[in-house]
């Protein structure tokens, strides 16, 4: 057993203009999932879902230099509509685990608890992630990306691309 | 502790430790600007020129600043290097889920919108069930 005290946890908050059932089968719902679950510029061009727990969300993404990235969710925790547990990781075609392709220091997987909470006809999503089986640099890895993240750096990040951006085009 | 494991770590690693420090960060902004002396930098803390230099020993560690050894007062100067490979490091996890909820808000919103609802939510269900009736009349 590992102390969770030490686990660095992401943390992002969303309100949508949407009722919640709705929200949630967009998160749950493949054909949903294809619509919006894709980085800036890519496309999800597979997808495969088995919505229970054990079951698997399995997508390719392409780049738009053609390249493919793969991902998938393995569901511990489905709680219509307020409430969905999975362990996200780096995967490819096959539908087995990878590494990060960019970082090979990243947690193998990483534990995402998404809560959807009604909240006057709108819906606030919270999504929480943190490193799951991970060594400790691993968890130093994803505490690093976390910290630039949640405390407080915002501000310190948002002025130095604005100065990168000017000095290294 | 956690920091003296980092530093044993890789270069973004030894990077990160050392923007862990809200007063270290505070002068990086600082030095954003251009160069500056360490008493310079250390005017905006109630800090001693010694604890001020103490910090920047974590930066210049770490490559974020360079520290002139010709003028006499020895200007300090960032180096931004370290930092893009930061700002990109950070920016993928934190771009990825911003990015993706920002696809979801646009998807909802178009889901909702009352024309395009109808014509996504039952696209060509009839043709299907022409077929099936068809064979069915050949049975």
């Amino acid at each position: 057993m590992t102390s969770t005290d030490t686990t660095p946890v992401f943390t992002i908050t969303r309100t949508f203009h949407a009722p919640r059932e709705l929200v949630f089968r967009a998160w749950t719902q493949p054909e949903h999932l294809a619509r919006w679950m894709s980085s800036a510029g890519m496309t999800q061009f597979s997808t495969s879902l088995d919505l229970r727990p054990g079951g698997v969300f399995h997508y390719g993404l392409r780049t738009p230099d053609g390249q493919e990235l793969w991902g998938k969710w393995v569901f511990r925790e489905i709680e219509a509509p307020s409430r969905l547990v999975f362990v996200s990781s780096f995967s490819d075609a096959a539908g087995g685990f990878t590494r990060h392709p960019m970082a090979a220091d990243w947690p193998l997987e990483t534990l995402s608890t998404v809560t959807f909470t009604e909240q006057a006809g709108q819906t606030v999503l919270t999504l929480s992630a943190a490193p799951l089986n991970a060594s400790e640099s691993e968890r130093q890895t994803f505490a690093g990306a976390v910290a630039g993240m949640d405390q407080g750096w915002g501000g310190t990040f948002a002025q130095l691309e604005t100065y990168l951006a000017d000095v290294q085009p | 502790m956690l920091l003296e494991a980092r530093v044993h770590d890789d270069p973004l690693s030894l990077t990160f430790a050392a923007l862990a420090d809200p007063t270290r960060r505070a002068i990086l902004a600082q030095l954003m600007s251009g160069e500056h002396s360490v008493t310079e930098l250390a005017g905006p803390f109630a800090m001693t020129l010694p604890a001020v230099t103490k910090h920047l020993k974590v930066l210049e560690r770490a490559g974020l600043i360079t520290r002139s050894r010709e003028a006499q007062w020895r200007p300090c100067k960032l180096d931004a290097r370290p930092l893009r490979q930061v700002a990109d490091w950070t920016a993928g996890y934190r771009q990825f889920w911003e990015g993706n909820l920002d696809h979801l808000d646009d998807y909802l919103t178009q889901l909702q919108a009352p024309d395009q609802l109808k014509a996504q939510a039952e696209p060509e269900q009839p043709a299907a069930h022409t077929t099936t009736i068809t064979e069915g009349d050949h049975s």
